[in-house]
């Protein structure tokens, strides 16, 4: 080939390099193949690059309301009625009559701390401001407040939490309370605010009422002032820290692949699914193939009373339905993302098994292998140095054709619950998906995603095994 | 060796077979964590208490040879084995922990062997025929965008995972469309009274629609591949000529002439596939909440129902291990170019 001549004449290259690189770029040269590539290369920068491609852990932390579709659905359906994630923040002080408000230090995004002086008394406000976009309100908000008051103080305050709402011309429309507090003039304490709480609905005057506390306050788009005000007592003189002033909008729609039902991240959920799939179907496949190739190897080499005791074991393996032997044995043995890559990889040797045997059982009668025997060499040599180079082939299509079988098969372990049940793979968000649909409905773009996942992944290997088939399959060999 | 000889080695292997199955299941189940697993589950189980009843399930299961003062001389593994052995030649599966019924008996009064018989049935059968004809005419029109096209569908149905198919069945057609229902066997309504039988007959069918169809998804993909690449020889062969030079017209050269002759593999084929098609029955039972053998297992999973679990994976391997013999049997039997070693 020219290509072979081309490279000869940069002796710096190894050969191994230059071999594989032109094996890979044969491989390419059927489109199949290169599609398969492409795919199987976009999950592997998935799986690789799962931290940088999102920011959030892939469970555990709440990042929207539940069920928030993906953002991008606004480009189909228009702006109504979708609402993405606000957040409150920066807060700055301000001195009611009677109050001096003397120095203001902010630190971080949600605390501010404040010198204050009064005589005779009277109010102190943090607020903070947001232009809230969006027709559709949120699907639900958290938040809170902490404050530390200087231990010295006598006296009691009052503090209130309330959201103010104005319109877009600035003109003040209605006052939320969202919560109370009267105590010592010494008191710290923190408070948080969840728009599920029923006392929340209580004090708002909804409760019962069938709407939620985001669609009576966030109803309209606007300026709204979440604002917490003290109201000090007489002589006061002091530090005061207001910290963890926070209020998160969950909107209805939010990253790329929206939320679940818990409010988690699909897309971060997603990337590392594909981690995981990429984890079993290879590690379950290596166990299979090596097994398959030991067994195969021995059978077909040493022949005989090895041979019919392998081979009737084998055909006695493959005749047992897998899925429920799969079943049965993640039950026993623990549900654990290690024993389902055993367990797989025990079970998936039977077919490779049998190929390489019939492979050896022709390779041994060919006249290098005997010229090797007459000329000494034992049977480890034989199998190794002359056997297994004849059926590496053999390998690489097994090794490609075997992971979509253990990625289903994972993924549907997972999904009738006998999978790991601290890892969200593919399987376990479709089980999720399944069982909260049950009383809200399915969500689309929860089931979506990881079932594509795993379609997507077994067909690139798929494409990329049958095309290695054909190139090293002299049967299959197109003429050109 | 004649026909019989061949016969009776197939049996002789079948049983071989079985004895596999059942050591298989004997030896999975002995190794349950902890040393006496089993015992362990038993005594658990919060039905049992009383200890004349954990007595009782002692001698069932054959953990214990007798009882001195309640204490237990536990049995030999020989003989646990031998007992475990009988029970499951003769179907004594014991008692289900769920429900304390014999398991038989809980298999079929429930109508969950009957639930899941039609529904593999009709799956079957349609996936048979759906894949038959369109493997023909594939094979017929071998080249044309049709062909191609249902080659390349079936590939990726039969790709696709089970309960991927399901939930994206029950999402559109159940849930968006509200064509059909999205699961169980019948309306929880019929509990207190059924309606008339016409009635009855249409809403079965309804609920049987989306299961069905999802196994039928699942596997006409590998008739009509096969159907199509053995038609496809078969149609290189010379009695086809002679066919169509007697005139007869292309329907009967292609599906009396043509698809007879190649019948056989397709129906191996579709018997060797029963495995695959149960394993398929039991995600698609568990999607649509379909009440029968396969929907069992999974809820046995939830209660550590073992007892249920051993049996239904012995019957599994049981009807894959008989669809193996018949398909056997076909072979020898139907067709004479096969000879016997």
């Amino acid at each position: 080939m020219n290509e072979d001549k081309g490279t000869a004449r940069t002796p710096r290259v190894p050969f191994i390099l230059v071999r594989s690189w032109n094996f890979i770029r044969q491989v390419l040269s059927n489109k199949l193949a290169l599609v398969g590539a492409v795919m199987l290369f976009v999950f592997v920068f998935m799986a690789a690059a799962a931290p940088i491609l999102t920011p959030y852990p892939p469970q555990g932390q709440v990042v929207s309301g539940p069920l928030a579709a993906p953002v991008w659905v606004k480009y189909f359906r228009g702006d109504a009625g979708l609402s993405e994630n606000v957040n409150f923040a920066n807060p700055t002080a301000s001195a009611g009559t009677g109050v001096t408000l003397n120095s203001q230090t902010p630190n971080g995004a949600d605390s501010v701390k404040m010198l204050v002086t009064t005589a005779s008394g009277g109010p102190v406000a943090v607020k903070e401001s947001v232009n809230y976009p969006y027709t559709g309100s949120p699907l639900r908000f958290i938040g809170g407040v902490g404050m530390t008051l200087p231990g010295t103080s006598t006296g009691n305050i009052t503090a209130l939490l309330f959201v103010d709402r104005y319109d877009s011309n600035n003109q003040f429309l209605k006052r939320y309370d969202l919560w109370t507090f009267s105590g010592p003039a010494n008191s710290t304490f923190r408070e948080g605010i969840d728009s599920y709480n029923q006392e929340l609905l209580a004090i708002l005057g909804i409760s019962g009422a069938g709407t939620s506390a985001p669609d009576f306050i966030f109803s309209a788009p606007g300026q709204y002032v979440y604002t917490f005000e003290i109201t000090l007592p007489a002589g006061f003189n002091g530090n005061i820290l207001v910290q963890n002033f926070e209020l998160q909008l969950f909107g209805n729609t939010f990253g790329n692949l929206g939320t679940d039902a818990g409010g988690q991240d699909i897309f971060t959920q997603f990337v590392y699914g594909a981690r995981l799939s990429l984890y079993v179907g290879l590690f379950a496949t290596f166990i299979g193939i090596g097994l398959g190739l030991v067994i195969g190897l021995m059978a077909g080499y040493l022949g005989k009373f090895v041979d019919e005791v392998l081979m009737r074991f084998t055909d006695m393996m493959l005749v047992i339905p897998t899925l429920p032997l799969l079943i049965v044995l993640s039950f026993i043995l623990g549900p654990s993302i290690n024993t389902v890559v055993l367990i797989l990889g025990f079970l998936g040797w039977m077919g490779f098994a049998r190929l390489v045997r019939s492979q050896v059982l022709s390779l041994r009668e060919r006249p290098f292998i005997e010229a090797a025997k007459a000329s000494g060499a034992g049977t480890s040599y034989i199998l190794t140095k002359h056997v297994f180079p004849n059926i590496i082939a053999l390998l690489y299509v097994n090794l490609a054709l075997s992971v979509p079988a253990a990625i289903v098969s994972e993924a549907a372990l997972s999904f009738l619950g006998l999978g790991d049940q601290s890892l969200i793979t593919w399987g376990k968000m479709l089980e999720l998906a399944r069982s909260a649909g049950t009383t809200t409905g399915l969500t689309w773009w929860w089931i979506i995603p990881p079932g594509l996942g795993i379609a997507l992944l077994s067909l690139s290997f798929i494409l990329i095994g049958y095309s290695l088939d054909e190139l090293f399959n002299p049967r299959l060999r197109r003429r050109r | 060796m004649g026909l019989r000889g061949y016969l009776l080695k197939r049996a002789l292997n079948t049983f071989v077979l079985i004895c596999f199955v059942i050591t298989l299941n004997f030896v999975i189940f002995q190794a349950l964590p902890g040393t006496s697993g089993l015992i362990a589950n038993i005594i658990q189980n919060p039905k049992v208490h009383d200890p004349t009843v954990i007595e009782h399930f002692e001698t069932l299961y054959g953990i214990c040879k007798s009882f001195v003062n309640h204490q237990c001389i536990p049995a030999s593994l020989l003989d646990r084995f031998t007992k475990y052995f009988v029970n499951m030649l003769t179907f004594q599966f014991g008692l289900s922990y769920q429900t304390g019924h014999p398991i038989v008996y809980d298999m079929i009064t429930t109508g969950r062997l009957e639930n899941t018989l039609l529904l593999l049935g009709v799956s079957t059968t349609l996936a048979l025929l759906v894949g038959l004809f369109l493997g023909v005419l594939a094979a017929a029109k071998r080249g044309s965008i049709f062909d191609t096209g249902w080659v390349t569908t079936s590939l990726v149905t039969f790709s696709l995972p089970t309960f991927w198919m399901g939930l994206l069945a029950i999402f559109i057609f159940a849930q968006q469309l509200q064509w059909f229902p999205s699961g169980g066997v019948t309306p929880t309504t019929w509990i207190s009274g059924k309606p008339p039988l016409l009635t009855q007959l249409f809403v079965r069918a309804q609920y049987l629609f989306l299961p069905a169809a999802v196994l039928t998804l699942f596997f006409y993909g590998g008739n009509l591949l096969i159907t199509r690449a053995t038609v496809l020889m078969e149609l290189n062969s010379d009695y086809i000529t002679t066919a169509r030079a007697k005139g007869l017209s292309e329907r009967t050269v292609l599906f009396k002439h043509a698809l007879k002759n190649a019948s056989l593999p397709i129906v191996t084929n579709a018997a060797l596939a029963f495995g695959g098609l149960l394993g398929g029955a039991i995600i698609t039972e568990t999607i649509f909440n379909w009440d029968g053998l396969g929907f069992w297992i999974y809820n046995s999973i939830g209660f550590k129902d073992i007892p249920v679990m051993q049996a239904m994976f012995y019957l599994i391997a049981l009807c894959v291990i008989f669809a193996n013999f018949v398909s056997d049997i076909l072979y020898g039997v139907l067709d004479p170019r096969i000879k016997y070693e």
